[in-house]
């Protein structure tokens, strides 16, 4: 173990909770503490802080509080989005990117079990979409499409306006992951026309155990939980009011992030650290190049290999810059158990071979940090290869 | 100050509960999926021990699954849905459900939803007192009564009139058919005594807020060897069975609230037993007041209370009411419609309006209970209409 305090180098992976957020959950844990479904006094002011937390969000996101359904995160949002929306229409064609996050994965393959034809739209190289073949699907039986707006593992920013665009001139449904984009980019949900978004507050500064879907006013959806009928009749039990007012103060705070050059000095700190890492041999970029094309501006991966150029395992490299003390991701938290790293199947999408999709490495950055912690990341990154590197058979 | 008397609403999160999870709203936020570097490793060594928290609270057979959720309403639905599921897919032919009209919606909505997939719904019918008849649950279960039972769910105890019910009796009736008992402990647990493997149940839902804990976090008790399928998907975090970044700071206050309640929960039912006799004592001397659900004693709630007040407009009564004290007219998730369950026990529209539930709870003191007299004295004289004179005698 090293002496200086482990840097927390995995964003995309969880946040901690933003000074404002913590302050928002204090003042409603106070004040807003009661079952917002209470007529008394007390559940009025428990009520009142939940639809201040729905219209802040709402502001947040370009749309009207109308649209905001709490739940428990995104697993749960993009579930009640698909299967949700699916339930109220004929059976018919579900597109989604070849590189969504696997709760949309594992829905989309429910709706398949329920006679859905499922279809991959394959990415390019950055992992972008191919609008080409989006479009040429885009008539029935196609009646919905889910379209992961930032991706996690490799950064790549989808151009959404263009695919809701296209989306609503086909008349077919757009619902869209907006986990990763949320915490940096301004989403503008009536702009776009976009029907269905799913955020998980937990990404971006606010408490775990909250998240939202929007839902265009008018878009029938069936509930996935029955019971107390809250959240317009879509999403049902007590609504976690305090948790909701640190998951709306958390967004706001990102918003002004981007607003007050905060944003600017994180994807800084994030161009130069890429850049020296770049220069240590071995390491190469996975997903876009910032410098080109759109890419979350607090994301960094990498594919890492040996001195003879074979790719390293990219579990082991997260062990290894433990214990260097830096915390990273080999992708996405949430993909296997143990053990030697499985192709990230992200990256197989994107065209990577088999042993090259299981030496990926993600850092991403988060306001917490000063651009001086970061200057030990390449020498430990550096350290960990070699580490590994020789550990390899 | 409002006397809040709503504690089957929700219950304010105990400070205790909140100085446990106050480090892991903190420093501690590491992603538990991440199980690679350390404080990853301790976010899932504090789940792992709320977990076995959780277990040894209820009292769970050994290899019963925790399943954290984020509330009843979720727990209720994973149980009843994921039962369902699983029987479908693994060839199982029981393709019936039991329940009691006097259940949650949690557990009403997603057995007629069930019922629309094909599932046939037999709900017993509850007697003056809220409880169901054995003689009743037997012969539901009668296989001759349209197949053979999947699942029995049954609330261990009612949050609107305080009904306890004799699960430890009702459990051998449904095991001896070869069903499973899901109960909904979420007004039950932390409030009267529960042992899920003495008494024979298989699947407990339970919900944080109403036992002093967080909203936003509840559990589902599975227990050893029943199949229940997942209702979300990806990531798979729990086993699989509920996935999503797991929320620790919750899960950790989950744990303190129940290990809480639990400690005090002998002295406190007592406590607010004697509260709720001394309110009950106090109402029946202002006269015109039926109680509903059964008489205080076992069978009720220690912290429950729910009365009627005959020939008095509902809405005006708790117009006044709200000046002086929190209380419910009803289910809190269903405002607007009638209770179902005050319609079971035979109450018109008009006399569920004119309801009054009272939950007391950890903070009730018996000044709060003479206030709630008080309140209740002048709500009912103004809302009837009925002169001081022309009111029995105190
Ligand atoms: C893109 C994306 N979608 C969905 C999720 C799931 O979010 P949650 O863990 O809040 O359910 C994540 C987080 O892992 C994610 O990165
Ligand atoms: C008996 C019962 N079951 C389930 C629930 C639902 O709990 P939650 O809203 O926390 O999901 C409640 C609370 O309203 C309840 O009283």
């Amino acid at each position: 173990m090293v002496a200086e305090a482990p840097l927390y180098l995995d964003a995309c992976a969880t946040t901690p909770l933003a000074q404002v957020a913590h302050e928002a959950m204090e003042a409603a844990r106070q004040l807003a503490w009661a079952n917002p479904s209470s007529l008394h006094g007390f559940g009025l002011s428990a009520a009142e802080s939940l639809e201040r937390s729905r219209h802040s969000l709402a502001s947040s996101l370009g749309t009207g509080a109308e649209a905001i359904r709490f739940c428990s995160g995104a697993t749960e949002s993009v579930h009640l989005a698909l299967l949700g929306a699916a339930a109220t229409l004929p059976v018919g064609r579900l597109l989604i990117s070849a590189v969504e996050h696997p709760a949309v994965n594992a829905a989309a393959a429910q709706l398949q079990r329920q006679g859905w034809q499922v279809e991959p739209i394959p990415v390019g190289p950055t992992g972008l979409l191919d609008l080409g073949v989006l479009e040429s699907l885009l008539h029935p039986p196609t009646r919905l499409v889910s379209v992961i707006a930032a991706q996690s593992e490799v950064g790549s920013i989808q151009p959404l306006t263009t695919i809701a665009q296209l989306c609503r001139q086909a008349g077919v449904l757009l619902h869209t992951d907006a986990v990763q984009l949320a915490p940096h980019r301004p989403i503008a949900m009536d702009e776009l026309g976009l029907d269905l978004v799913s955020l998980s507050a937990h990404k971006l500064g606010g408490p775990r155990g909250v998240g939202a879907l929007l839902v265009r006013p008018g878009l029938r959806l069936e509930p996935l939980l029955g019971g107390g009928g809250q959240e317009r009749g879509q999403r049902a039990g007590t609504e976690p009011v305090v948790l909701a007012a640190g998951f709306a103060a958390a967004l706001a705070a990102a918003r002004r992030h981007q607003l007050d050059g905060t944003s600017q000095r994180l994807e800084a700190s994030r161009d130069h650290l890429l850049h020296d890492l770049l220069a240590l041999p071995g390491v190469r970029l996975s997903g876009p190049d910032p410098t080109r094309q759109p890419r979350l501006p607090h994301h960094i991966s990498l594919l890492l290999s040996d001195g003879q150029g074979r790719p390293l395992d990219g579990r082991k490299l997260v062990r290894a810059l433990w214990n260097e003390g830096v915390a990273v991701s080999s992708g996405s938290a949430c993909s296997g158990g143990s053990g030697r790293a499985e192709p990230s199947p992200v990256l197989l999408a994107m065209g990577w071979d088999r042993s090259q999709a299981a030496s990926g490495l993600r850092l991403s950055l988060g306001s917490w940090l000063e651009a001086s912690q970061l200057e030990r990341v390449p020498l430990a990154l550096e350290r960990a290869m070699a580490s590994c590197g020789a550990a390899a058979p | 100050m409002l006397a809040y008397l709503d504690h089957h609403a929700t219950t304010p999160c105990d400070p205790a509960v909140v100085a446990a999870m106050a480090p892991w709203w903190g420093e501690q936020f590491a992603n538990p999926a991440s199980r690679l570097y350390r404080p990853a490793l301790e976010a899932a060594a504090a789940i792992e021990a709320a977990a076995a928290e959780l277990h040894q609270g209820l009292a769970a057979p050994s290899g019963a699954q925790v399943v954290f959720t984020s509330g009843a309403t979720e727990a209720n639905n994973l149980a009843l849905k994921g039962l369902a599921e699983a029987a479908l897919s693994s060839g199982n032919p029981r393709r019936r459900l039991v329940s009691v009209v006097s259940e949650h919606h949690a557990v009403l909505d997603v057995l007629r939803y069930l019922e629309r997939h094909g599932f046939a719904l037999t709900l017993l019918p509850i007697d003056a007192q809220g409880l169901l008849n054995p003689a009743d649950l037997q012969a539901a279960l009668d296989p001759g009564a349209g197949g053979p039972v999947l699942a029995v769910s049954v609330m261990a105890a009612n949050n609107e009139i305080g009904t306890i019910a004799p699960l430890a009796q009702l459990a051998p009736l449904v095991h001896a058919a070869g069903a499973l008992l899901h109960v909904d402990g979420a007004q039950a647990v932390g409030h009267i005594p529960l042992a899920m493997e003495a008494w024979g149940i298989d699947l407990l839902s339970l919900s944080g807020h109403k036992l002093y804990g967080p909203k936003g976090i509840g559990a589902l008790l599975v227990a050893p060897g029943v199949q229940v399928a997942p209702q979300l998907q990806g990531g798979g975090q729990q086993g699989g069975l509920r996935p999503g970044t797991l929320p620790v700071p919750l899960i950790v206050g989950l744990a303190a609230a129940l290990k809480q309640a639990l400690a005090d929960r002998e002295g406190r039912a007592l406590r607010l037993a004697a509260l709720r006799d001394q309110l009950w004592t106090g109402l029946q001397a202002l006269g015109g007041l039926t109680l509903n659900g059964p008489p205080p004693g076992p069978q009720r709630l220690p912290h429950n209370l729910s009365v009627t007040a005959g020939g008095v407009d509902g809405t005006r009564l708790h117009q006044l009411l709200r000046r002086q004290i929190a209380v419910s007219s009803g289910s809190a998730c269903s405002q607007g419609s009638a209770s179902h369950v005050l319609a079971a026990l035979g109450r018109t529209r008009a006399e569920a309006a004119a309801t009054v539930r009272f939950g007391l709870g950890r903070s009730t003191t018996a000044q709060q209970v003479e206030q709630a007299l008080r309140a209740m004295a002048d709500a009912l004289d103004q809302a009837s209409n009925r002169s001081a004179a022309s009111r029995p005698e105190r």
